[in-house]
């Protein structure tokens, strides 16, 4: 009897003796409470200012590095910026968010030299990189570059047969945590207040311009009632300048648009209250008309053609029906004056506030605002990007 | 057991007619073993009558026993053998004569305690893509189900194809379905193997005696105290393909003199496996049963038992995935924190079963049971749940290889550094875990940033929390000696609360109740993104929840139901027959507890709350001109429910056995499928249709000096089911409910099994083979809502959308260029090659298995080879529309339609299985055993065993002429794995 109680009792010793394998941890509960991250060593790390960084935008030597490595399938897809061949550290301080959705997949991080214009490809940024932090960018591998003159340092674009942008977004996780390293959270910065002389010398400066991607704040700018917004009647169409058949223009006027950007539902709002009715669809060279916006694909495109075909059982809907039936969040960009240079502040649809209006007086043009946001360049012009909500941002005079 | 139990029953009243002439009463028969059909020498049978002891036999050389003079009445004969379960049988002793029970057959304690345990817990194992059923009720007198309810689990074997919710399950006489899903509740009393061992199963459409049944089997487990082994009784397991170690312990009074009965049984289960990482358990189990048998007529069961605890669980993945990892065995849902292993997803259960069961037995001519059963406690499941924040799983598509670079153009994904780096990192799980698996430091850290304390990342529990409330009645008659008549009702009352919680914030202070998906698209109105209106408009913020606190949906569902049934059992000579039918009806509702801003109530109600708050709240309509509404009852759907069975059993000689049954069924949709987004509002399915089944088989069975056989043929149909799916749906960009209505299935095919004796004594050669269809016949339709809207979305103009190629797809025809053929204008000839059918998913259309087993001195060896084939893909009804062969451009083409509408078979799989036992009986009053399994022991770890289709169609196809399917999800069964359990009974 006590043989069988012992082989028994071995035999539950042997199936019981492994606890130090990781099979058996979650069994003992939820493990403690992970620290909290370091930041990041920075000893022995020599930084390059935001400026300097900008200036190598112009660097010769990789200019013909990053083409040659681009086009080394023997196509040009090369459009433009370098690989920063170096082991070149820039350091600055968040000062943009994601938070309420006017920006995406972007951070600016300024220092006393400029900011620039970090493509994350992650959504939620400002939930790892608050306002203030530090942040360290070591610039080997990235690729430094620009969208319509505003620089931006991401990584290299996708192989596509011609490139459309310079840069492409900095992802998987990996390749952002091998480059991005977080400092200390600092208070968030305060925007510095610019005059219209300013922002005229940054454009004049062009890609090296200081005030691009900084945090600032202008005052007094008065609304030149003039809005621009390009629709897509159906976005999973074509709709680039190649498929004019599929854009809607809405400029030079204020088309009814009196909040910052729109939504998929604000967008149904305006089609539908007959603001647009009068708008034309098409672009550059190709147009329909005013008012085209009433008729349908079938009227205004050839017969039997491919892209009369593309529009399917809704080529004999009307445009504005096309519009409000595949309605998506738009883009509003409102335009205003510091003195005699134009601004253009640039609100996404999708941003949280996108559907506020803009100040009754204001709109009529009877009062100014000071506005504070990132300041960035686009084509030549200033344009304004809102971080906050309007009643943070927006201070109407 | 209903089966040979019937059969015995027989047996005994024929034995009641033709031997019947000894002038003394007294019992005479031959006890054999149930697998082989050899007679067992020195069995002990002990005569009860009552509680009284009345004689004590052993069974001689050939297995036969005689108990002489005895008195007439009714009396209970039990048999103790070593190595088999002890049985007992009900006998009555009337007119002075000899009972002669023939056969009285035992069923061997490896074959049924050890390796059931292993089905049963094995099934208990998956979260993800599987309930907790055994896919086969175990039914250990049936060869077949015997060799399938094992060894076909690692498949996912359905018998006969058929959803496991088919199968009946009932404790002491009361069904236990679930009330909302119809599954099985096996999970409620896993690890309680002891107690719940005896049980009567039927196959099929067989009747049963407790129920009419359904026509995927029906099994009672009887739960009882006294139906529990007597003696102590100690295992301990251990398992590498589950968890590592099993303690269990039981111990039974059986029936005392002084008429109670007492049993106990407890049991844990803990720790990992060989195969999965994360995978673990965490599971303990108790178990208290009383009865009292107050005389030969009264009897009172009482019962209680649970099974607390938690196990982590596995999540399903795409092949990209595990080809990069290296392995199928790979799980998303774990990640370090603070190096130990932590999974996202754990179900956490304590759920306790009572009942009070009264057995009412005046004579042997009648008897009666009622049972009173409450089932209640929580069911907790959790996950993560972000705001505003990156998305935690690991294997999210943008994190992998396969978004960076892909050959198809179409895709526009080609960037060679991004895919070199993702390639790098999945190709190095080990030295990446924090990309590869979750990345807790990350979470808790990003938690840790927000100044105003707020969670971006919290680990939520859904919790479904039932109270079911069940009384059963059911009696027994015995007419004449060739009628007995049975009957019965079952009532039903269920509330479950579906609701979710906070189950840790990890690292920050609080959430806010608010939807995410509803604040991307109306974060300007307030009001509508709320989760808890009423919270809102009382206190002007959203709701700020911390731990424990419920958030995000809570919702009462209600059940009621109700039935009556009758079986008329006719026996003449060898001929008997069965006539049954079940006829009842089931309501139920649904009961909103938060109001949520998107639907916020009809217009009285939108009317009272602008009034109060001054608010200018909007009430919603949906697509069919109704108000929409989130809080307070929904309309009540009733369906009336019915069956109507027969079965005709014809024996030859003493040997063989023909059978048929015939049935049809009508049941209730479930309640998950009768609410087109039960998260969120009272909109019942449109459509919404009752069940019907036809279902037929006809049996052959032998039976003789260890030769047993069943063949098997069967057919049914099976009319308008429903089925509801969620997911993320790209091209609408929200979170999606897809409502499938009118999903009919044709099933028929073969079942058979043998145990064929081999010239050498105790070897046997046994198999197994299920040949079967189970395919599609219908074209059903799609609903499709997303969580932030009332409308239905609209395919085409249409809402309801035919999904044409649900049930099968075409196979064009090609030229020699491997081009599809166009006529002399250029347009497709659309010549079909053949047209491929569509099968029900997730379980072979082949599975067979072929084995050895010997027996020889209380060892036995098995050793099984098992086949399986036609396993196919679980479908997504999206892909099957016209909507999405069409195309971005509204263009039909073949390759749209091959593409899209094929359904993926699995490759064939191959096992190799055995087994080895022994028990040493010690002085007649001591067992010692064990019994090693082993599994897949040519380590095959590319058996695909199911998985599903992502209802998500590639989005960045602006331009394209086509749409994409998202990679399939698979899992695989695990490879070599074994069992060891080492047993000690009192």
């Amino acid at each position: 009897m006590k043989k069988y109680i012992a082989i028994f009792a071995a035999l539950v010793a042997l199936v019981s003796c492994r606890s130090l394998k990781e099979e058996w941890q979650p069994v003992g509960g939820t493990p403690k409470a992970p620290a909290e991250w370091d930041t990041y060593d920075v000893s022995g790390i020599t930084f390059t200012t935001i400026h300097d960084l900008k200036k190598m935008y112009t660097n010769q030597e990789w200019i013909n590095l990053t083409r040659a490595i681009e086009n080394a399938d023997g196509k040009d897809h090369y459009i433009g910026g370098v690989i920063v061949f170096d082991d070149i550290w820039i350091k600055g301080q968040v000062v943009s968010s994601d938070r309420s959705g006017n920006l995406y997949k972007e951070v600016y991080i300024q220092d006393e030299t400029g900011g620039i214009d970090l493509k994350l490809g992650r959504g939620s940024i400002y939930s790892e990189f608050p306002l203030g932090m530090w942040v360290y960018v070591n610039c080997k591998d990235l690729k430094l570059g620009a969208y319509n003159g505003m620089p931006q340092l991401g990584a290299e674009p996708d192989n596509t047969d011609v490139n459309e942008y310079e840069t492409s977004y900095i992802d998987p996780q990996a390749i952002i945590d091998m480059h991005v390293k977080r400092g200390p959270k600092g208070a968030p910065v305060a925007p510095a207040v610019i005059t219209e002389q300013d922002i005229k010398d940054a454009v004049s400066a062009g890609f090296t311009g200081e005030l691009w991607g900084k945090y600032v704040t202008i005052k007094g700018l008065k609304y030149s009632k003039e809005v621009f917004a390009l629709l897509y009647p159906n976005p999973s169409l074509p709709h680039k300048s190649a498929n004019p058949e599929n854009r809607i223009f809405l400029s030079e006027a204020q088309w009814g648009i009196d909040t910052w950007g729109m939504s998929a539902a604000k967008t149904v709002e305006y089609a539908r209250s007959g603001v647009w009715d009068t708008a034309e669809v098409g672009s550059g060279r190709t147009r329909y008309g005013a008012g085209s916006i009433l008729k349908t694909p079938a009227e205004v495109l050839p017969a039997g053609g491919a892209v009369l075909e593309s529009f399917g059982p809704d080529k004999d809907v009307t445009y504005k029906d096309i519009l409000i039936k595949y309605a998506t969040a738009n883009y509003v960009s409102h335009y205003f004056k510091a003195g005699s240079t134009d601004i253009q502040i640039r609100t996404s649809g999708y941003a949280k506030f996108s559907d506020e209006k803009l100040d009754p007086d204001v709109y009529a043009g009877t009062s100014t605002i000071d506005v504070t946001g990132i300041l960035s360049i686009y084509s030549g012009a200033a344009q304004f990007t809102l971080v906050d909500e309007p009643a943070i941002s927006v201070k109407v005079n | 057991m209903s089966k040979k139990f019937s059969l015995t029953f027989f047996a005994l009243l024929l034995g009641t007619l033709l031997f019947a002439q000894a002038p003394t009463g007294g019992v005479k028969g031959t006890i054999v073993s149930r697998t082989d059909r050899q007679p067992i020498e020195k069995a002990k049978l002990i005569l009860y009558q009552g509680a009284n002891e009345v004689a004590t036999v052993m069974s001689g050389e050939d297995g036969t026993f005689l108990i002489p003079e005895l008195q007439n009445g009714m009396y209970s004969l039990v048999v103790q053998a070593p190595d088999y379960l002890e049985t007992r049988v009900e006998v009555t002793v009337n007119d002075g004569y000899v009972k002669n029970m023939f056969n009285i057959s035992v069923t061997g304690v490896q074959k049924v305690a050890e390796l059931e345990d292993a089905a049963t817990d094995e099934q208990d194992m998956d979260d993800s893509g599987y309930n907790d059923n055994p896919t086969v009720l175990f039914n250990a007198n049936d060869v077949f189900t015997n060799i399938a309810g094992y060894g076909f689990s690692s498949v996912r074997f359905k018998q006969r194809g058929y959803n496991s919710e088919t199968q009946e399950v009932y404790l002491a006489g009361v069904k236990l379905n679930d009330a909302l899903t119809g599954y099985g509740p096996f999970s409620l009393w896993s690890g309680l193997n002891e107690a719940m061992r005896t049980k009567d199963s039927s196959v099929g459409l067989e009747a049963a005696d407790y129920n009419v049944g359904g026509f995927n089997g029906t099994t009672n487990i009887n739960g009882t105290a006294s139906a529990v082994r007597t003696g102590l009784r100690g295992s301990v397991m251990t398992n590498s393909a589950l968890y590592r170690l099993r303690l269990m312990a039981s111990y039974a009074t059986g029936m005392m003199d002084n008429g109670w009965a007492v049993a106990l049984n407890v049991s844990a289960r803990l720790g990992g496996n060989d195969w999965v990482d994360g995978v673990y358990y965490r599971n303990f189990a108790y178990y208290l049963g009383v009865d009292k048998k107050f005389n030969d007529a009264h009897k009172l069961s009482f019962v209680f038992f649970a099974t607390p605890g938690q196990r982590g669980a596995q999540n399903a993945a795409t092949q990209e995935v595990y080809n990069l990892v290296g392995s199928n065995m790979y799980n998303s849902n774990w990640g370090y924190q603070n190096g130990k292993v932590r999974n996202a997803r754990v179900r956490k259960t304590h759920e306790p079963v009572t009942f009070l069961k009264y057995d009412f037995t005046p004579s042997d001519k009648f008897n009666l049971s009622a049972t009173f059963l409450y089932r209640f406690g929580k069911n907790g499941y959790t996950a993560l749940d972000w705001y505003d924040a990156q998305d935690p799983r690991p294997d999210y598509y943008r994190n992998l290889p396969s978004y960076y670079f892909n050959e198809e153009e179409d895709l526009k994904r080609n960037n060679a550094l991004k895919y070199a780096w993702a390639n790098e990192i999945w190709t190095h799980p080990g030295l990446y875990p924090e990309y590869t698996q979750i990345n807790w430091d990350r979470l808790y850290n990003t938690n840790y940033n927000q100044a105003d304390g707020r969670s971006k990342y919290v680990q939520e529990e859904r919790h479904i929390d039932q109270h079911d409330v069940n009384f059963a009645m059911s009696g027994k008659w015995r007419v004449k000696d060739w009628l007995t008549l049975t009957g019965g009702g079952q009532v039903k009352m269920n509330r479950t609360e579906y609701y979710k919680k906070i189950a840790d914030l990890l690292g920050g202070e609080y959430f806010l109740n608010i939807d995410n998906f509803a604040e991307r698209d109306f974060a300007s109105t307030p009001y509508m993104v709320q989760n808890d209106l009423d919270y809102w408009l009382a206190n002007g913020a959203a709701e700020v929840v911390g731990k424990g606190d419920k958030y995000g949906y809570d919702y009462y569902a209600h059940v009621r139901s109700l039935s009556v049934w009758g079986n008329m059992n006719f026996h003449w000579g060898n001929l008997s027959a069965n006539l049954s039918g079940r006829i009842g009806y089931t309501r139920f509702w649904r009961e909103g507890l938060m109001r949520k801003g998107l639907f916020p109530g009809t217009a009285n109600e939108v009317w009272a709350i602008n009034a109060k708050y001054g608010t200018d709240i909007r009430p919603v309509v949906d697509s069919f001109g109704e108000v929409v509404t989130s809080a307070g009852k929904s309309d009540v759907v009733i369906k009336p429910t019915g069956a109507i069975k027969a079965n005709v059993n014809y024996v030859i000689g003493s040997k063989m056995r023909v059978y048929g049954n015939v049935g049809y069924f009508r049941d209730a949709p479930s309640f998950q499928t009768a609410f087109v987004s039960p998260r969120t509002r009272n909109t019942i399915t449109p459509n919404l249709r009752s069940v019907k089944t036809f279902a037929a088989d006809v049996n052959w069975q032998f039976s003789s000096g260890g030769y047993n056989v069943r063949l098997t043929a069967y057919y049914a149909k099976i009319k308008d089911q429903s089925k509801v799916m969620s997911a993320y749906d790209d091209i609408q960009n929200a979170f999606s409910n897809f409502v499938l209505t009118g999903i009919d299935e044709r099933h028929y095919g073969l079942e058979l099994g043998f145990r064929i004796p081999l010239v050498v004594d105790g070897l046997a050669l046994r198999g197994a083979l299920a040949l079967g269809r189970a395919e599609y016949t219908s074209i059903p339709r799609m609903m499709q809502t997303i969580d932030n809207s009332a409308e239905l979305i609209s395919y085409n103009g249409k809402t309801l959308v035919d999904v044409p190629y649900w049930a099968m797809s075409p196979v064009f025809k090609k030229d020699a260029d491997g081009n599809y053929p166009t006529d002399a204008t250029g347009n497709y000839t659309w010549e079909v090659d053949k047209w491929q059918r569509h099968y029900v998913p997730s379980s072979p259309q082949l599975a067979s298995s072929l084995g050895l087993n010997y027996f020889y001195k209380y060892w036995f060896f098995e050793l099984d080879a098992q086949y399986f084939a036609g396993t196919y893909l679980d479908m997504n009804p999206l892909y099957r529309t016209d909507f999405a062969t069409a195309g971005p451009d509204n263009t039909v083409t073949p390759l749209e339609i091959e593409y899209m509408t094929a359904q993926e078979k699995f490759k064939g799989a191959f096992l190799l299985n055995a087994s080895v036992g022994k028990s040493w009986y010690i002085k007649y009053k001591y067992q010692l055993g064990f019994s090693l399994n082993a599994k897949n022991l040519i380590n095959n770890r590319n058996i695909r065993t199911g998985g599903y289709e992502q209802t998500r169609i590639v989005d960045n196809t602006m331009g394209n002429t086509r749409y994409y399917r998202f990679d399939p999800k698979y899992f695989y069964t695990s490879g070599i794995n074994y069992m060891l359990n080492v047993y000690f009974r009192f």
